[in-house]
């Protein structure tokens, strides 16, 4: 017997058991669905962060005031005894010439008001030097001067502007932040939400004013962009070092922009394998139905088989008709399940454009292998039960 | 005796096919085993939280600065950036139904002696601190009562930090450096252990007072109220907002979080994440599902005479019906009481390896579990069992 007869053999048993066929391979599609809907889900949210972060610029490292043992909350509470201030963040950019600029940042809420519209809104104090640091977009007018560091001038958010001014054009009007009078100067292009912050929602002063405004003496943040990513890590320690050296004692905390994502996108990749393993326990329930089927396959087949056998084939060429039958179920399984899988995702990013949904080239091969490893798996033990019939037995047995 | 009869029919139909129905019990297994291990955890987990948080008690309103909102009201009263200060605080403690008000300030500092030092938390807060927060003193006694606005160079260490500052040795009455000043310990709090991951031991207390210029600021990061009971809390904080806005100026620039509400939040939180986590798990139970309709249907056609005859000899369709559906919903029942076990002796076992991950199995997803299987029987052994009962006993019989 030729190996297409083989085949064809194999084929006819998928044909004639129609339903069954049709069920097994649900089953495989199913698993497979969900096991790419799910890591398409966990490869958004990774290139989502990935993205955020992206936007905040290259090359950062973040200082924060204060240092503690239990360093998983330093980032939140940022008062330390010894200030951080605008004079540091000069420093940095005089003393190392691996910084390219620097950008500190004084943080506050306040409320902003035009012509008895009011909006409370977050306020950063900061210098020109934050538009290239952070790759801000100017949508008209400017950003604050360079060198100005206490003036009554303000750059604002295009949401803010919209809710203040209506349509009217904001440039040179005033308004009052905090109670103080600032002339707007500019307003930014959109630029959407960033790491949960509404920048578009956003009012920029300059640095000085602004921790007046708070009453703080003690920036909440300084940014500095690095020229290249190579000098990230020396560049990191000379901050801490000239810092340490300013204040008389190592006292703050100093991040790279790398360091933070990858701590995001590991936490992201352990959740997007837990997730995905979880739906893929219901694979191997898909594989023990295949074998199931195979088996009642098999045992209907008996008296095929013999007569199989006592024409001559063999039993690796029984082995092999069994193997492809239940490889042909479970990968065509696992097509109509990634089809279906992809399918969802597109769908789920028609609905939220924002979220990047797509399965990792790795999900999607791994998804296949799988599906074809769980076929050829779980048929194993029928095709080899198969295999090993006697043809006179086989031959003898009535069919119940 | 007909339900003993039809048990007894299934039963026979089950054991005559041992491995098949073995491996179709074992997708249910599967399926209930996972659940039931993954909702195990939720639950878990759940309690976890709940109980970090109510270790602080449930009495407890906390108000922070600032609230982004827009506002928008004509002639709204303009106004600084007003902080949270202690005037505040001190007027709050007026309002009939609160117990106590605690203001906070905290940061990070390094607190010194002997030539150790350790950075760590310092929260500037009043005498009524531990009553607020439900803490105890081990050794020595809290901060003075008093007013707020003055304090004395007193502090109470977390018992971490005295461990790690004095070893075995008395603190009382000894002197340490927080930030550069003298302080005199008085006091030792009880182990209150890690609250999310962060040691709360690991942390000093000053009177509020000397910790504002310890940080540099005149304003609070918080104020706590203690009140005397839930029932009242919303008339409570709609009168703390009421004071809190005439104080601010008309702007409410603060946000009040009541410990019921919060609580709430993150119960919900936690419920839905579970329940998402355990869907994904349930993926297999729907696979298994399709495992037990293709068995079934595959046994109806195996046994179409053996159906044609019981029909011949006058069993109605609607017995036929009952006959194999409860075929299935004892393959299936099976199946879940077994994967119950599974999966609770996972849990059990899991909880006994890592004793850090919290572990708990409710007893109503115990009985869900067993509905769920008994429904996935009935469900996936209807289109099988109405193919039997609809089965024309002449051609059936004539089938064989």
């Amino acid at each position: 017997m030729s190996d297409v007869d083989l085949i064809r053999f194999a084929a006819g048993s998928l044909r004639g058991h129609r339903l069954r066929s049709w069920l097994s391979l649900t089953g495989v599609a199913i698993g497979v669905a969900s096991v790419i809907l799910l890591t398409s889900l966990g490869e958004g949210a990774r290139l989502y962060v990935t993205g955020e972060f992206s936007s905040l610029g290259t090359n950062l490292i973040i200082v924060i005031p204060g240092k503690t043992e239990t360093l998983g909350a330093t980032p939140f509470v940022s008062t330390a005894p010894r200030d951080l201030t605008v004079a540091d963040a000069d420093a940095l950019q005089r003393e190392i010439p691996a910084i390219r600029k620097v950008a500190p940042i004084a943080l506050g809420t306040g409320p902003i008001e035009y012509q008895g519209r009011e909006r409370e809104s977050v306020v950063v104090g900061t210098t020109h030097e934050m538009m290239e640091v952070r790759k801000f977009d100017l949508g008209v007018g400017r950003f604050i001067p360079e060198g100005v560091r206490d003036a009554p001038v303000c750059v604002l958010g295009r949401k803010l502007v919209s809710e203040l001014f209506g349509h009217r054009n904001p440039l040179g009007e005033m308004v009052r932040i905090g109670g103080a009078n600032f002339r707007v100067i500019g307003v930014l292009a959109p630029r959407g939400t960033s790491l949960g912050m509404d920048m578009d929602q956003v009012a920029e002063i300059p640095v000085e004013t602004g921790l007046r405004l708070f009453n703080r003496s003690s920036l909440f943040r300084i940014l500095a962009e690095v020229r290249s990513p190579m000098e990230m890590e020396a560049a990191k320690k000379r901050v801490v070092a000239v810092l340490a050296e300013r204040h008389g004692e190592e006292d703050v905390t100093a991040l790279t922009q790398d360091a933070v994502l990858a701590t995001f996108q590991k936490i992201l990749a352990v959740l997007t394998l837990a997730l995905g393993g979880i739906a893929a326990i219901s694979l191997t329930v898909a594989g023990i139905g295949i074998m199931n089927v195979m088996l009642v396959s098999v045992s209907e087949r008996t008296r095929e088989i013999g007569l199989l056998k006592a024409v001559g084939v063999t039993r690796g060429q029984i082995l092999g008709i069994f193997l492809v039958e239940a490889a042909v179920l479970s990968s065509g399984g696992g097509l109509a399940g990634l089809a279906a899988g992809i399918g969802a995702g597109r769908l789920l990013t028609h609905f939220v454009p924002d979220f990047p949904v797509q399965p990792p080239v790795w999900a999607v091969v791994a998804a296949l292998t799988v599906s074809i490893a769980v076929g050829i798996l779980f048929g194993l033990l029928p095709a080899r039960r198969a295999a090993r019939l006697d043809p006179v037995a086989a031959l003898m047995r009535q069919r119940a | 005796v007909i339900l003993e009869d039809v048990l007894r029919h299934a039963w026979r139909a089950i054991a005559g096919n041992r491995q098949r129905s073995l491996l179709t019990m074992l997708g249910i297994l599967i399926g209930i085993a996972s659940v039931i291990l993954l909702t195990s955890l939720g639950e878990g987990t759940r309690l976890y939280v709940l109980n970090e948080f109510t270790q602080f008690g449930t009495n407890l309103v906390a108000i922070n600065p600032g609230k982004t909102e827009t506002t928008g009201m004509p002639g709204a009263m303009g106004g600084t950036v007003h902080p949270l200060t202690l005037a505040d605080a001190e007027t709050l403690r007026r309002i009939p139904g609160v117990e106590t008000v605690v203001p906070v300030v905290m940061g990070a500092a390094p607190v010194e002696t002997g030539g150790r030092t350790r950075n760590v938390f310092i929260y500037g807060v009043t005498h009524d601190a531990p009553r607020a927060w439900r803490f105890g003193v081990r050794v020595g006694r809290f901060l003075p009562e008093g007013d707020p606005r003055t304090g004395s160079p007193l502090t109470v260490l977390g018992p971490t930090l005295k461990r790690e500052l004095f070893g075995d040795r008395n603190a009382l009455g000894e002197h340490v450096r927080i930030a550069g000043e003298r302080f005199t310990v008085i006091g030792v709090m009880e182990p209150k252990g890690q609250f999310l991951g962060l040691d709360i031991d690991d942390a000093a207390y000053v009177p509020v007072a000397l910790g504002q210029p310890m940080f540099n600021r005149d304003d609070l990061q918080e104020v706590d109220l203690l009140i005397s009971s839930t029932a009242n809390v919303d008339s409570l904080t709609a009168r703390t907002k009421r004071i809190l806005i005439q104080r601010h100026h008309g702007d409410e620039d603060f946000t009040i979080t009541t410990q019921t509400e919060m609580l709430a939040t993150l119960d919900r939180v936690i419920r839905v994440v579970s329940l998402a986590v355990a869907g994904i798990g349930g993926i297999s139970l729907l696979v298994g599902a399709i495992g037990i309709l293709t068995m079934m249907w595959i046994a109806v056609n195996e046994r179409t005479a053996e159906i044609g005859l019981a029909k011949a000899l006058g069993a109605t369709p609607g017995q036929i019906l009952v006959l194999y559906l409860s075929e299935a919903a004892l393959l299936s029942l099976s199946g879940g009481i077994l994967g119950l076990a599974a999966g609770m002796g996972a849990a059990w076992l899991l909880g006994l390896l890592v004793p850090a991950l919290p572990v708990k199995t409710p007893i109503v997803y115990v009985i869900l579990a067993l509905v769920v299987s008994l429904g996935v029987g009935l469900a996936s052994g209807l289109l099988p069992a109405r193919r039997a009962a609809r089965l024309d006993p002449v051609e059936a019989l004539a089938s064989e």
